[in-house]
């Protein structure tokens, strides 16, 4: 050993060369069978699936606090979901107000969460149909109303999810502007119950769930052979 | 004593995934500091070296065949210096490379160290290359993988410089330590009637742990993710 060197333990030629191949095999097969599948989800050798070692690989998961910020994004309720189909024959603007628009309301408790869809068929336009989504509370007495307004436009379709803000009513005033009669079919599931007919969200006593030929009992003879 | 050394080899690619970061809470820590904290610094510097394995196994592979305390000392030093002037600057001078391309070259570090053990180069090429030079060498790369490291955690330029050099100093007394339980290890096994016969194929284990976290690491470099 001179001064500026490490001592060291020679290992004969042949052997080196076999035991550098060796490790360098060895290492190789270690990260292709072993630490590949198990960290990076690659198999090239297949011995992971072989092994079982690809099923310790699982992505990175971050974690997202549920509560944090001020949207709740869990409700649970005690109540069965339900789920309904409203079919809702209007008539051209010219048949009056009375068969051309109408309210259609679910009641609803604070936080109760609905599920919606309808599509409006019949209608040339988009501006020749406008709608109001809206909820308000059924106050008694002298109690003062508590309105929510959600959405008023126009259009022909609208889908979405809405939870309440308060006990109350919630849905949509339904305006046909156009000529011709057409029908409104509503899907909504959640947690809310059908108003009966004549009480307020339900004045028109639409029924639930019957083609659109039978949904407006009361109307004129004309709607009941809604398109 | 070779199991203690199987031991060591299968430590090395064990619990790759948590190939040693600076992480989780330490990380946090790290990111909220303002201005001079020493004391914290010099306990993630140790904290680091200590649980380190590819820094420890190069150590071994340097001490292997060492047996004069002078020798030890010259060369713990060259590796210390090495790492000391790549850590201050690389974070200092904000140098970035690839944490996976410098840990590759680390696990590369600890086979050729094990390599020369073996009389690998004088026996193949005929030439034997410094071994102060490559320890020198190998110890800027290790402090450029610690450099890279910190900076990953948003370091604040407040109170840097002090930060940065008890976080070395960390890693200085992190290194005495692992070493004094290296060297205790080594010692007990040189006694011991095992260590000749078995003293290459240690190292044959080494170079081969060494190779090993090489690649992992390009793994790591050409995949993504898992391993950093």
């Amino acid at each position: 050993m001179t001064a500026n060197q490490q001592p060291t333990r020679p290992l004969p030629r042949g052997k080196l060369i076999l035991a550098t191949l060796g490790a360098l095999i060895a290492a190789t097969l270690i990260v292709l069978g072993a630490i590949l599948p198990a960290e990076f989800n690659r198999d090239p050798l297949g011995v992971g699936k072989l092994t079982g070692l690809s099923r310790l690989w699982a992505p990175a998961e971050t974690n997202v606090d549920a509560n944090k910020g001020s949207v709740v994004r869990v409700h649970e309720y005690a109540t069965a979901p339900r789920t309904d189909v409203i079919e809702i024959p209007l008539g051209g603007f010219l048949t009056g107000a009375d068969n051309s628009e109408l309210e259609y309301k679910v009641a609803m408790k604070k936080d109760a969460t609905l599920i919606y869809s309808w599509e409006v068929t019949g209608a040339d336009r988009a501006d020749d149909f406008h709608y109001d989504f809206h909820g308000h509370t059924t106050p008694k007495g002298q109690e003062s109303m508590t309105v929510a307004t959600y959405r008023q436009a126009f259009g022909l379709k609208q889908q979405g999810a809405l939870t309440a803000p308060f006990d109350g009513i919630q849905g949509w005033q339904f305006s046909n502007s156009s000529e011709h009669p057409v029908v409104v079919r509503l899907k909504i599931t959640g947690f809310y119950d059908l108003i009966p007919g004549g009480q307020p969200g339900n004045e028109a006593s639409v029924v639930a769930n019957v083609p659109a030929s039978q949904a407006r009992p009361n109307a004129p003879a004309a709607l009941k052979s809604a398109p | 004593m070779l199991s203690a050394t199987v031991a060591l080899a299968v430590a090395a690619f064990g619990a790759p995934a948590l190939a040693h970061n600076i992480g989780g809470s330490d990380a946090a820590f790290v990111a909220a500091t303002r201005g001079p904290d020493p004391l914290p610094f010099m306990y993630l510097g140790a904290k680091h070296m200590v649980t380190g394995y590819d820094h420890l196994l190069f150590l071994v592979g340097v001490i292997f065949f060492l047996f004069r305390f002078r020798d030890i000392a010259l060369y713990v030093s060259l590796f210390s210096l090495g790492h000391s002037i790549t850590l201050l600057a690389g974070v200092y001078f904000k140098l970035q490379v690839d944490p996976h391309l410098v840990d590759a070259i680390i696990g590369l570090s600890v086979a050729y160290k094990a390599f020369d053990n073996l009389s690998g180069f004088k026996t193949l090429v005929g030439v034997q290359p410094d071994p102060r030079l490559a320890v020198f060498g190998f110890g800027l790369i290790h402090g450029f993988g610690l450099a890279t490291k910190l900076q990953a955690l948003n370091l604040n330029r407040d109170g840097l410089l002090a930060n940065l050099v008890s976080f070395n100093l960390g890693v200085e007394i992190g290194q005495v330590i692992a070493l004094s339980i290296i060297l205790l290890a080594m010692t007990l096994w040189r006694r011991s009637r095992t260590f000749e016969p078995a003293a290459a194929w240690a190292n044959v284990l080494l170079m081969l742990a060494g190779f090993v976290l090489a690649g992992q690491q390009i793994a790591g470099y050409v995949f993504g993710g898992a391993v950093t």
